[in-house]
């Protein structure tokens, strides 16, 4: 009987964009506009209203300059984005354009949903080439990066100096980071805990991956780590869960979706470095410090530069021209850089980012990004279909650990499980 | 998803059977009537099939299946079903609905008897608190009502709040795993009005003589309530047992609203109409999410056809021998 409520629901949001691709039928031509009749073009991304304010600039700065399209945006929250995406997708209704995760690009690329950008004309040359591969499946590119993230340890200087804590260099051992977030968290009395646990973070896991010199997942789209490998990752928080070290999970689930750090309740997090903008903005903190990860092996930090956001477009739509058109104005204009600065990341086309000025927080980004340089390795290649599932079931794992329903070894049994049954699915 | 109050008890029983002696013969007036109602009934009847029969067949087709919403579906005959009860997420979400539906329904049930008998009796202002305990229950599946409840029993939130001042530290509810399933429950306890006007409306039928004779008798309230209230009411509790037990299965944007659509904290609160639309709509398996709705539709059939049979040794309609 619900399902029959969940397929109108399904019905109701496909249809909305089901409308606008109601005459969908060569996808072959590219219909283009003129100034008098203009094409519009739906683009869609996820976000807050910041990210939706820079956006609009954008889209107008767009259309000023492009009088023969028009865009029609269109945004919701990260976790509505893919449910929504996967039912236009199956009734054939993606939008022209669209924000992408480099999660999901493979779900959708390998399966004829996204647009060969190879095809159209979008101009790469200023982009690294170390980052393009990040866009491509098996020798197509399906998403353009629009800026780049690294990921970092975050923390607030204020509250350490307020703490009597010294501030940490960023050349530290996980003993050492774990030592730092057990004195945040004994110091900071009840008020301030040291981090939320970071072993249940995908990303933090395959950096100490690479740090170990074992990639995530093979060629062939199976596991490249063992049920070991991922017991050893859990063991390494062990002796802090439940101790003022780690913020509660129950404190971190009644906070959300504002993480702990940006609610003021940990001293430090672990994450990607173009969250400075929105720590800030939740925190009020006047100034928030970014340093490299823990690494047991100083000269190899396991980190890369991923595209922190890619553009796509659909294989259905019937601008390509208009979506070309686009996609280039966004990741390489300069003035559009100007408009979002580091908070999509840092720009990833050097055009784009020679066009920008950084000033205060965006430069703490962009320098971090320069300081970790001589560590960075290549952009790991878009992960295996289903990987959004793996890695939100990686966090609800993770997070059951940390409720303290599952023990280290039964929470890597019950990832296996899933993960295994998953890629078998996929096969 | 609120139900809509239905003051009609159960549907007239043989209403359009004309009495034996009506001198109207089966002529061309009655085919015409018949043409007429069809008529009418048309886009009532398109729409029943394009929109609920056509996807509820495809959706059995798609329930032996794997079927990702892209790839064509893949033939698997009941895998899905038999990998589901290996499945401990379902497992969890089966527990966490029927936890819901077993102590949920009948303390709605009866704060919405209680409340009906309290409203019953003529009083000062009666249709001011008629509808204000009637409120709850027509914006209650909203998500704004979502919304507030998550802050209200949030950390800090008023709830707690109010606890502390009576010296009760519980914290926030919505991040502990033990109490997530008390504030479900209250909030469907707080939309008790749609049964509420249903027992009104049936308290209203009973003759005020049976209860002037059981006092003439010396019969005191609760013997009142057991030997007449509850006797004549039982056709109404039965139809709001059956419903609200039905509509509590179907919890879903509560749910999803206040767990962030994940179904936590530690699946405390993984629904199971929830897992299915994860399923479906977050891991792409279309089939499973299929084979889930169809199971629930069985099951809440097989649960509506033993409370029938149950029925017949509790309800009493009147004119029956019984």
């Amino acid at each position: 009987m619900i399902s029959r409520r969940s397929f109108i629901t399904t019905v109701a949001i496909g249809s909305a964009s089901a409308a606008a691709l109601a005459a969908c039928g060569s996808p072959a031509a590219s219909q283009t506009g003129s100034a008098e009749n203009p094409v519009t073009i739906n683009y869609t991304w996820w976000g807050n209203d910041d990210r939706a304010e820079r956006t609009r600039k954008a889209i107008a700065l767009f259309e000023g300059k492009n009088p023969d399209i028009k865009v029609n945006g269109n945004f919701t929250d990260f976790a509505g984005y893919w449910q929504k995406r996967a039912t236009e997708a199956a009734g054939g209704g993606l939008p022209d354009v669209m924000q992408w995760d480099l999660s999901y690009l493979r779900d959708y690329g390998q399966r004829n949903q996204l647009l060969d950008l190879g095809t159209v004309k979008i101009n790469t040359d200023a982009f690294e080439k170390s980052l393009l591969p990040s866009g491509q499946i098996k020798g197509k590119t399906y998403g353009i990066p629009t800026s780049t993230n690294a990921f970092a340890v975050y923390y607030d200087p204020a509250k350490l100096a307020s703490l009597g804590i010294t501030e940490p260099t960023g050349k530290w051992t996980y003993k050492d980071y774990n030592a730092f977030l057990a004195e945040v968290g004994a110091k900071g009395n009840g008020a301030l805990f040291g981090a939320t646990d970071y072993t249940s973070v995908w990303w933090m896991f395959n950096i100490w991956l690479r740090q170990n010199n074992i990639e995530a997942f093979t060629e062939d789209g199976k596991l490249g780590f063992t049920k070991d490998d991922l017991k050893k990752w859990w063991n390494v928080t062990a002796e802090l869960r439940g101790t003022p070290a780690i913020v509660s999970e129950e404190r971190v689930t009644q906070l959300a979706p504002k993480s702990p750090f940006g609610s003021n309740v940990t001293g430090s997090e672990v994450t990607w470095d173009n969250f400075m903008a929105s720590y800030l903005g939740d925190s009020g903190a006047k100034e928030l410090k970014l340093v490299p990860v823990p690494s047991d092996d100083a000269d190899n930090l396991g980190l890369f530069l991923k595209p922190s956001m890619l553009m796509v477009a659909s294989a259905k739509t019937k601008y390509k021209d208009a979506a070309a058109r686009f996609i280039d104005f966004m990741v390489n204009d300069p003035e559009v850089g100007q408009i979002f600065k580091t908070s999509r990341g840092v720009p990833a086309s050097k055009t784009q980012r020679d066009g920008t000025t950084f000033e205060g927080t965006d430069k703490l980004v962009v320098d971090y990004e320069k300081s970790i340089e001589q560590y960075l390795k290549d952009a790991p290649e878009p992960p295996i279909v289903g990987f959004g599932t793996l890695e939100s079931s990686f966090k609800r794992v993770a997070s059951d650990l940390n409720y303290g329903k599952l023990t280290v070894d039964g929470a890597a049994d019950a990832w296996f499980k899933e993960a295994e049954d998953l890629i078998k699915q996929n096969a | 998803m609120t139900q809509s109050p239905t003051l009609s008890r159960r549907p007239p029983r043989s209403a359009p059977s004309q009495p034996r002696t009506s001198r109207r013969p089966t002529s061309k007036r009655s085919g015409a009537d018949a043409r007429a109602g069809y008529t009418f009934l048309l886009p009532w009847l398109l729409g029943f099939i394009a929109l609920t029969v056509g996807p509820m067949i495809s959706s059995l087709y798609l329930s032996f299946t794997n079927y990702n919403l892209f790839d064509a579906p893949k033939w698997i005959g009941l895998d899905n079903y038999v990998t589901m009860f290996q499945d401990e997420r379902f497992l969890q979400s089966v527990g966490v609905t029927v936890g819901y539906v077993v102590f949920g329904t009948p303390l709605k049930l009866a704060a919405a008897l209680a409340v009906a008998m309290l409203l019953n009796s003529a009083r000062k202002g009666q249709g001011f608190y008629r509808s204000a305990f009637y409120a709850p229950s027509l914006i209650g599946a909203s998500v704004s009502i979502a919304i507030v409840w998550k802050a209200m029993f949030g950390d800090a939130g008023p709830v707690d709040q109010g606890l502390s001042f009576f010296g009760i530290n519980l914290g926030g509810w919505v991040g502990n795993p033990s109490m997530t399933m008390a504030m479900f429950i209250l909030l469907t306890v707080w939309q008790f009005g749609a049964p509420m006007v249903i027992f009104l409306a049936g308290l209203k039928q009973i003759p005020a003589d049976l209860y002037e004779a059981a006092s003439m008798d010396g019969a005191g309230p609760v013997r009142k309530f057991f030997n007449i209230t509850w006797p004549m009411l039982s056709p109404v509790v039965f139809f709001n047992l059956l419903m609200e037990t039905i509509h509590a299965f179907q919890i879903f944007s509560s749910a999803y609203i206040i767990s962030n659509g994940e179904g936590g904290p530690a699946g405390s609160t993984l629904f199971y109409t929830l897992y299915l639309y994860l399923r479906g709509f977050s891991d792409f398996r279309m089939g499973y999410a299929s084979a889930m709705a169809w199971l629930l539709v069985v099951v809440v059939g097989v649960i509506t056809l033993i409370f029938f049979k149950t029925s017949k040794s509790w309800v009493h309609y009147s004119g029956d021998s019984k």
